[in-house]
């Protein structure tokens, strides 16, 4: 492309197409989040640094939320989006428990409706990756996950986030066994699935948190561990690297 | 002679043709095309912030800026709602300005309403307010381009600090500051409070000394900075301290000595 | 029961200094002219009946539409102005639907009725200023049964003043009061869905002018497994045997009783 060069090489280029200059909606907070469903609990867990570009905002502000009803929730991306939906979705157990005398919300309905409330700004979505954590109705711990747009699935785990690409290939061969054999079977015989105890959940996550935080900028500070079990949810933190 | 004063200074209609007022109708009743702020014009710089163990200090300078013309040198950022919640804007002035107005008018709602004066509106819920608000205008595509800190006290009546800016990001630690400060002076703050929860440690000349110094930093390296500022002080138990036209102290412009372009330097 | 007509009982937005408001009061003298329909509520099940007014031998009675789905597992009769529930449960079925795509699960049976119920007032303006949809009250009463999760097998009494009532056994129209005082003598919490399908069709009969057949009564039932289900001309036609068979059984047994008393 031919273009007139005034003065020099290298200043005061004029180039034939305007640069479109227009507000930006939307920002990238960093964080990272991961959901793991076992066999009567399942984990929510997000570091708690928030940043924007380079700037670390602030060092604790948390990402999962217990949103009642015995489910928890994140949406990790955009903030000001992910605050948006959490709030909005809190509001909406209220209705529902006004319309349906008291209802507890199981987890496939928060899941649908979770999706109904992010395909209703498909236009203009909300930039977060969303994980719901809890257990369904026969008391198994469920993890569903989706994209900005809504589609859902329910899994057995899920990284989202800034860190997702590091953490998922991680968790496929610690959760689901994948690419794990039975020795002596010369790679024949898979490893069969079987549930995680509690303890080897929560240091799984761990593991996966500190190696985040160790090659991901935007990873860090300190981990919070949000737990649900049929007595409840109950929260752990730990620290993480700072820098 | 032009007679009408509102006339004055106006584009003559002889030479320009008529002003077609659809222009300054826009978006209201006129099929003009209307367009949403695309950039802050009139602009204040960092707003900074901290906690400490009674309560939170927050500082901001009174300079406007037109681009890199120092256009106005006596605005007002730090806002005050109720009797122990302040509000410090950064940004576009005309819509701190606006956000004055929305906050006053939902001060005189609260008052209207509060009739034992039991119920002061918490930094809290100011804050949400707010977040709400900028969250709003962004989702409309029409920003207020500001970014801003609150502080005062939650429901618990605890020290409360919490910023949001025009994307409706909104985000709280011990330390805040926005714009230039996010990098000059967040540093300075954390090196007083390192852990977020030790802001208990941290008495009130502390905390007024490091703003203070923060201050001085901004000013010897942001250009768009001044040295004169106001100060708020928010103190459990105490009426709120609002100090105006403080000057930045032991200012030591000797580094500059030798730097050309800055001091005397010659050649 | 009004002798007097007053400037009040035509406006249906106004209260009468008794604090009535008489077009509502009318619009249930309006269901008493309805044919009567019954709903029977059991452990295993609820049972809906209904009486149809086959006026000519020429009307084909499968016109005749008194029960109707609204969900897999919810069905409702109905008595009155039979027209004006065609809204009521367009209503119902959107509700109904819009729930299950909204939250992945079947909508609560109080749920349904409450917000069939929600149209019941809408002669007035809504709570959120939605405009004025009818000019009159509903003329019509719907049972509606159904099953779910949280509650098991459920009948609700939605009536056009918009309140709604839980029963284990309702009878609505023309019929109604002896019905009623019929279910009141024979119910009990242990009825089996058969028995109940038998219980129904015998309170019809008593109440009904023409002799019971398939052509002018007919029953739905829903339960958990098998959902809201009308019953087949078929099978009705069984039921209403069986029905007679037992009734003449018992009748046999009086008679031998009487017989043995005389003996005596």
């Amino acid at each position: 492309m031919s273009r007139t060069t005034v003065a020099s090489e290298y200043s005061a280029e004029i180039q034939s197409t305007p640069i479109e200059h227009r507000f930006n909606p939307y920002s990238d907070n960093g964080g990272t989040v991961l959901g793991i469903a076992g066999k009567d609990f399942a984990v929510l867990a997000g570091d708690t640094r928030h940043v924007t570009g380079y700037n670390i905002n602030s060092r604790y502000e948390p990402r999962v939320f217990d949103v009642g009803d015995n489910i928890v929730m994140t949406a990790n991306g955009f903030a000001a989006d992910g605050k948006a939906l959490i709030d909005r979705f809190k509001n909406q157990i209220k209705w529902y428990k006004f319309n349906n005398g008291g209802k507890k919300l199981e987890m496939q309905s928060a899941a649908r409706y979770i999706q109904q409330l992010l395909y209703g700004k498909r236009f203009f979505p909300y930039y977060v990756s969303t994980l719901i954590a809890g257990l369904d109705e026969e008391g198994r711990g469920a993890v569903y996950s989706y994209d900005p747009v809504g589609s859902y699935e329910r899994e057995q785990c899920r990284a989202g986030g800034a860190a997702a690409s590091l953490i998922m290939p991680f968790l496929d061969n610690q959760v689901n066994f994948k690419n794990q054999f039975i020795p002596g079977t010369d790679g024949k015989e898979k490893r069969p699935f079987e549930y995680l105890s509690l303890q080897e959940v929560i240091e799984l996550v761990k593991d996966a948190f500190n190696s985040a935080a160790e090659r991901h900028i935007h990873v860090g500070d300190g981990l919070e561990i949000l737990i649900v079990t049929k007595d409840g949810v109950r929260t752990e933190y730990s620290p993480l690297k700072r820098d | 002679m032009e007679h009408n004063p509102f006339k004055w200074g106006r584009p003559d209609d002889a030479v320009y043709g008529a002003y077609n007022h659809q222009i300054a109708e826009a978006g209201v009743n006129s099929l003009f095309p209307k367009m949403n702020t695309q950039n802050p014009i009139i602009t204040g710089t960092s707003v900074i912030g901290i906690k400490y163990k009674d309560g939170v200090i927050l500082a901001a300078d009174n300079m406007g800026s037109y681009g890199s013309l120092m256009r106005f040198s006596n605005v007002e950022r730090l806002l005050t709602i109720g009797e122990n919640t302040v509000v410090g804007v950064s940004g576009d002035i005309s819509d701190a300005q606006q956000l004055a107005r929305y906050l006053d008018s939902l001060e005189l709602q609260e008052n209207v309403y509060d009739n034992d004066g039991e119920n002061q509106l918490k930094a809290v819920n100011v804050h949400e307010y707010l977040t709400k608000l900028l969250y709003h205008r962004r989702s409309q595509m029409n920003p207020l381009w500001n970014a801003l800190i609150v502080g005062g006290f939650d429901e618990a009546g605890e020290p409360f600090m919490k910023s949001v800016d025009l994307l409706g990001v909104s985000f709280s630690s011990s330390t805040l500051a926005t714009g230039f400060g996010a990098h000059l002076a967040v540093p300075l703050l954390r090196q007083v409070i390192p852990e977020d929860k030790k802001y208990v440690d941290v008495t009130e000349e502390q905390a007024r000394k490091v703003i203070e110094d923060c201050m001085r930093v901004l000013f010897y390296r942001d250009a768009r900075s001044m040295d004169k500022y106001s100060m708020v002080t928010i103190k459990k138990g105490q009426e709120l301290k609002f100090e105006k036209d403080l000057v930045v102290k032991d200012q030591n412009w000797r580094f500059a000595q030798n730097i050309r372009g800055y001091g005397n330097a010659q050649q | 029961m009004f002798l007097t007509r007053s400037e009040y009982d035509r406006g249906v937005l106004t209260f009468s200094p008794e604090g009535r408001i008489f077009q509502v009061e009318y619009s249930l003298e309006a269901i008493k002219l309805g044919s009567t329909a019954i709903g029977i509520a059991t452990l295993e099940g609820v049972i809906l009946g209904v009486e149809k007014r086959v006026t000519s031998s020429l009307l084909e009675h499968t016109s005749i539409e008194k029960i109707v789905e609204i969900e897999s597992h919810i069905g409702c009769a109905m008595s009155g102005l039979t027209a004006d529930a065609r809204s009521m449960i367009d209503h119902a079925r959107v509700e109904a639907v819009t729930h299950s795509l909204h939250y992945d699960e079947q909508i609560l049976v109080e749920t349904l009725t409450q917000s069939v119920c929600d149209l019941a007032l809408r002669f007035g303006e809504g709570a959120q200023g939605e405009k004025r949809l009818m000019s009159r009250p509903f003329g019509v009463a719907l049972l509606i049964a159904g099953y779910d999760k949280d509650k098991g097998p459920q009948l609700y009494h939605a009536e056009p003043s918009g309140t709604f009532y839980r029963y284990d056994a309702k009878a609505i129209g023309s019929g109604s009061e002896g019905a009623q005082a019929e279910l009141q003598n024979e119910y009990h919490k242990l009825l089996t869905l058969k028995e109940a399908e038998l219980l129904a069709l015998k309170v019809l009969k008593q109440v009904m002018e023409e002799k019971l057949d398939c052509k002018n009564a007919q029953l739905a039932s829903v339960t958990k497994d098998g959902g809201f289900v009308v019953y087949s001309d078929e099978k009705t036609d069984e039921i209403i045997k069986e029905l007679t068979k037992q009734q003449a059984e018992s009748e046999d047994s009086v008679a031998e009783a009487v017989a043995l008393e005389a003996q005596h």
